[in-house]
């Protein structure tokens, strides 16, 4: 206490004293609190603001998740399900690949909808979307693409399933798909992204004789519309809110096959497409078909009615619309800025009112370095992820567009890092009039140190952050196999699933029919019917039987089984493998599923319930005979 | 031959006082008529846009000629190869940035071409290098059109997919970004001056570049250094700049020695302090193998900023002066920056150095809290260098949460490297003055 007295009397004038300055260390805590943000915060001033932005995250066990989050499963090609705020995984919806567990890609069912001649085992997709109606998602489709093998599907939102997948025809590299907002979701707008040859038959392979199409597909029976020939590439899309523009990135404006002659222009370009015009033109016949294509394709390149081309900074990526309507917002990539186009000023664009298609730019935020997608809160703030500042930047759209004006006003929010190297991300709601603000997912192409190491092969690192309050705050890290591109968030009360499957359900007509044919009534019967070397097996499966526990082929016979499951009871799926014969299914309560093989090895052959059901889930089984030719 | 360009001259300017405003009719086919390797001194006057056909020419002009591109297209296009333009001053090229529009446009085919000594002042690029191997571009004064908005303006220097630049001692004002380098490798960029830019230096996808005694100032980023391998930074200056001094993003293989980076701050502020967007000397991010050495990094919001699993790059020899928050290491794995008994000089080093040989005796860990005391309380120092050694236990037991967790340096400096002057008064030095 004397030395510290000592200490005060010899400091010097104006100075601090000892006292004083463990007194301003305490207190450069509490103002770090407020000024240079979590970095400084003291322990418990952390603690509890972090403890405050984790309990909204936390969803306690046997509590119900607010949001259904649907991810893409990138180049693993399929979808998966996720509860958001907790980043519970709940369900993965096979799509393009081949899934062991429920037999997609084995099955009968999977194979109508896949082709029976389908021999693609992989996908790539990256971009889901849920039908709206009016600008509001009505919870029935969930639409993506597959850039590998130039596909799009649908996946029925009230069983989960993919029941439509449509190979688009003449193009090359399904990437950016969006879907018509307003009045409904009557098109499937989706980009073909590499430019090819026309016809693609080997006659021709200069890039010069190369194009590339703006795809439409009916929504509704999955087929291709018409196709809309553009220059340049196209890379991501989006619609707007009146149900007549859509709009697309090029990248490639050069048409280069090297990466130095895709840099080459200053500037790029949004391409505007025109609905109305091209349904027109394609009601008027002014169309072309490609090779034994029945498409109707016209011609959009430049000079074009049905499209409008507006230049932006050098290879723009992500397209995305306020979800005000107001604007379509193409973020730079090479740029820093992103490029805002007002959407009220596009018919005036289309009849040539401007002198300068940059006209319909009313702002171009410098947001920083590497700016790639961007979503919204719905209250007039767009979250820009900057892929080399590895951050989200949060910036006020209004500001920007004075900012654009000449006035002297801050436009960016926040900026919040992120871990590390950000894509895409994506707000609650943000694609339709309802986007809500409360949650923000950032997919990260990075995860590095973020989790324990497993080998040289890392996980994504998908990033939950609140955007509820001013302040962006992250809240969870999510690793994610290989390799999500883009998720989309909608309110649990906007998705209504089946406990169990109805009998009538269309998933498994080919089986119904085929039954009926066969004069078996599936519900009832367990019946072998022959026809030549054809074999159906028609079963019935209640916890913990089948219908036939053997039944008896001769080696070299296609083998079919059917099985109906009876159960009623929610949750009580059964499964199908037969041993040794790379056959393996899922039946949910009231479902029917097939499979075919052959009969190839005499002997016998167990066949075993692999979807746990019973107490005597083990017992489950029967044997196949198979006689010696 | 000699005589030859001897009279070409002559009769160049024995026009020059006929018509000081040319057309193009007039003056091209002068140019496109020129023997190899022949020396032309344009005239007096205003004159038109013009293309440059011949092998081997240099192209000079008369001090009072301007080349005026009438607010179209460029202004000059080289387009044979060894052809030189010196000596001009050229204005009101287009700015068109589609298509390219530059004060001087150098075609593919210009090979070996040399750009000196010219004073461009214009709205579109100002030299752009396409494709072209081994052009030289020295001296240049370049100004852009401060009217026009910064994304509108083009680039001072662009260079595209070049080989073997050399771009020496131009001074470059207000265009968009002052040398912008895309898919370029082996390129030598010394001595320029940049300043009141977007970005001083754009990289993008350029390997093995030389970068030296260059200075940018006022930028919105000095050095934006990115997705490259096997450079060279050395001796460069960022005063003032805004965002980064320099930016690093998967930057390997890599030498940075020798920079001097002072007082960056966040940008786009509007006088608001934004959350996120602190101003870093140096941004390191998944950039591995790279030498730090011998840089002063001071007077910034983040001295050092070093994220996504940025290892194995050796530290040593810098000196971190008075930086708001010296290092923000963001990660879980430690990291020594220290070689071979040697580390940086820390300006808030709280240790001690019994044995007085210039290396402090306990360990320097970067700690949020004492990095923030000291810059709010610049005083409290002397206290912490008094008995301080209770002190220091004190507050690192005190915030034992906030310490920047990964990095230290167990044999800092007790002073700054002399190799740096650390005087507030830093010699000027403008490269490009001499030019016209």
């Amino acid at each position: 206490m004397k030395k510290e007295q000592n200490e005060q009397q010899e400091a010097p004038q104006g100075g601090l004293s000892r006292r004083r300055f463990l007194g301003a260390t305490a207190a450069a805590g509490v103002v770090g609190a407020t000024g240079l943000g979590t970095a400084v915060m003291s322990r418990e001033a952390w603690a509890d603001a972090a403890m405050e932005a984790r309990n909204k995250a936390v969803v306690h066990p046997g509590e119900l998740d607010e949001y259904y989050g649907f991810w893409s499963g990138g180049h693993c090609g399929e979808v998966r399900v996720l509860g958001v705020p907790s980043m519970r995984e709940l369900m993965r919806i096979p799509v393009f690949n081949v899934d062991s567990a429920t037999g997609w890609g084995i099955t009968n069912e999977s194979k109508d909808v896949l082709g029976h001649d389908n021999t693609y085992l992989n996908g790539d997709a990256h971009h889901p979307h849920i039908s709206m109606t009016d600008g509001r998602y009505d919870g029935k489709y969930l639409f993506i693409n597959d850039k590998a093998n130039t596909r799009v599907a649908r996946i029925r939102l009230d069983i989960m399933k993919t029941d439509k997948i449509t190979t688009v025809p003449n193009v090359q590299a399904i990437h950016g798909l969006r879907l018509q907002k307003v009045p409904q979701t009557n098109y499937v707008f989706c980009n073909a992204e590499f430019v090819i040859p026309q016809p693609n038959d080997g006659s021709e392979f200069a890039l010069e004789n190369s194009y590339t199409m703006f795809n439409a597909i009916d929504a509704e029976t999955m087929e291709v519309a018409w196709q809309v020939i553009v220059d340049g590439n196209l890379d991501n899309m989006d619609a707007d809110y009146t149900g007549r523009y859509a709009a697309s990135t090029c990248y490639n404006s050069e048409k280069a096959a090297d990466l130095a002659g895709t840099m080459r222009a200053d500037r790029d370009w949004v391409v505007v497409f025109n609905v109305d015009r091209i349904e027109a033109a394609v009601k008027a016949g002014n169309f072309k078909t490609i090779g034994d294509s029945r498409v109707p394709v016209v011609d959009g390149r430049h000079g074009s009615e049905l499209t409008r081309y507006v230049p932006v900074p050098k290879n723009p990526h992500g397209l995305n619309t306020s979800p005000d309507g107001k604007y379509f917002i193409a973020n730079g990539k090479l740029s820093p800025t992103a490029t805002i186009i007002a959407i009220d000023r596009l018919d005036d664009l289309f009849d040539d009112k401007f002198d300068d298609p940059r006209d319909v730019v009313v702002g171009e935020p410098e947001l920083g370095l590497g700016p790639l997608h961007t979503t919204f809160d719905g209250r007039g703030n767009a979250y820009t992820t900057l892929f080399i500042d590895s951050q989200v930047a949060k910036w006020n759209i209004e500001d920007a567009i004075r900012h654009y004006n000449g006035e002297q006003v801050n436009y960016i929010r926040q900026k919040l890092d992120v871990h590390y190297q950000p894509g895409h991300n994506h707000a609650s709601l943000t694609e339709s009039r309802d986007a809500d603000g409360q949650w923000l997912v950032v997919l990260s192409k990075f995860s590095k140190d973020r989790f324990l190491p497993a080998g040289p092969l890392h996980p994504e690192n998908d990033q939950l952050i609140d955007i509820s309050g001013e302040e962006m705050k992250l809240v969870h890290d999510g690793p994610t196999y290989a390799e999500p591109h883009d998720c989309i968030l909608v309110r649990r009360d906007q998705i209504k699933t089946r406990k169990i499957y109805d009998r009538d359900d269309p998933y498994f007509a080919s089986a119904r029919a085929q039954a009926e044919k066969d004069g078996v009534t599936l519900e009832a019967e367990n019946k072998v019917i022959r026809d030549g070397n054809k074999v159906r097996v028609y079963m019935t499966s209640v916890a913990p039987t089948y219908g036939l526990t053997e039944f008896r082929v001769k080696q070299g016979d296609e083998v079919t089984v059917y099985v109906t499951n009876l159960d009623t009871i929610e949750d009580v799926t059964h499964g199908f493998c037969m041993v040794n014969h790379g056959v393996s299914m899922e039946i949910s309560p009231q479902q029917t599923s097939s499979v075919t093989f052959t009969a190839h090895s005499p002997g016998v052959h167990w066949y075993y319930c692999n979807w746990f059901c019973h107490a005597l889930h083990m017992e489950m089984g029967g044997r196949m005979i198979v006689e010696k030719a | 031959m000699m005589m030859k360009r001897i009279l070409l001259v002559m009769t160049v300017l024995i026009g020059l006082t006929a018509s000081p405003v040319w057309s193009q009719a007039g003056l091209q086919p002068q140019l496109d008529a020129m023997a190899e390797g022949s020396v032309l001194t344009l005239p007096a006057g205003t004159l038109p846009s013009l293309r440059v056909t011949v092998p081997e020419v240099t192209i000079r002009c008369h001090q009072d000629t301007v080349i005026d591109a009438g607010g179209d297209g460029h202004a000059v296009v080289i387009a044979a190869p060894g052809a030189t333009l010196s000596g001009c001053r050229i204005r009101n090229w287009g700015a068109d940035l589609n298509h390219l529009d530059a004060g001087v446009f150098v075609t593919r085919a210009a090979e070996g071409a040399v750009v000196a000594d010219n004073d461009l002042h214009g709205p579109g690029f100002g030299v752009w290098l396409d494709a072209t191997p081994d052009v030289t571009v020295r001296n240049n004064r370049i100004q852009g059109n401060p009217n026009l908005r910064s994304q509108d303006r083009g680039n001072g220097i662009h260079l595209f997919n070049t080989q073997g630049a050399l771009i020496d001692g131009n001074r470059i004002r207000q265009t968009r970004d002052a040398i912008y380098i895309e898919t370029a490798n082996h390129n030598r960029i010394v001595n320029n001056d940049m300043s009141d830019l977007r970005y001083g230096i754009h990289y993008m996808y350029s390997h093995s570049n030389h970068l030296e005694g260059n200075v940018t100032r006022n930028t919105r980023t000095g050095y934006a250094l990115m997705q490259s391998k096997r450079l060279t930074v050395v001796n460069n200056r960022s005063e003032n700049d805004r965002n980064y001094g320099i930016l690093m993003n998967f930057i390997t293989q890599s030498e940075l020695r020798g920079n001097r980076i002072v007082g960056v701050h966040q940008g786009q502020s509007g006088g608001v302090d934004i959350q996120g967007a602190e101003g870093k000397a140096v941004f390191i991010y998944n950039s591995l193998y790279n030498t730090f050495s011998d840089n002063v990094f001071r007077d910034s919001d983040i001295g050092i900023h070093l994220t996504a699993g940025s290892e194995d790059n050796q530290v040593s020899g810098n000196a971190f002066i008075d930086n708001r928050r010296q290092v923000k290491y963001v990660a879980t794995r430690e990291q020594e920056w220290s070689s071979e008994g040697r580390g940086n000089f820390w300006s808030d080093y709280l240790g001690w150095d019994r044995n007085q040989d210039g290396i402090g005796d306990v360990a320097y860990e970067p700690n949020d809290q004492v990095d923030r005391l000291l810059w709010t309380y610049p005083e409290a120092r002397v206290l912490m260098h008094s008995p301080a050694v209770d002190t220091l236990r004190w507050v690192q037991q005190a915030f034992p949460v906030i310490k920047a967790a990964g990095v230290s340096d167990h044999h800092p400096l007790m002073r700054p490297p002399q190799s740096h002057s650390l005087s507030a008064n830093l010699p000027e030095r403008t490269p490009g003055q001499e030019a016209p």
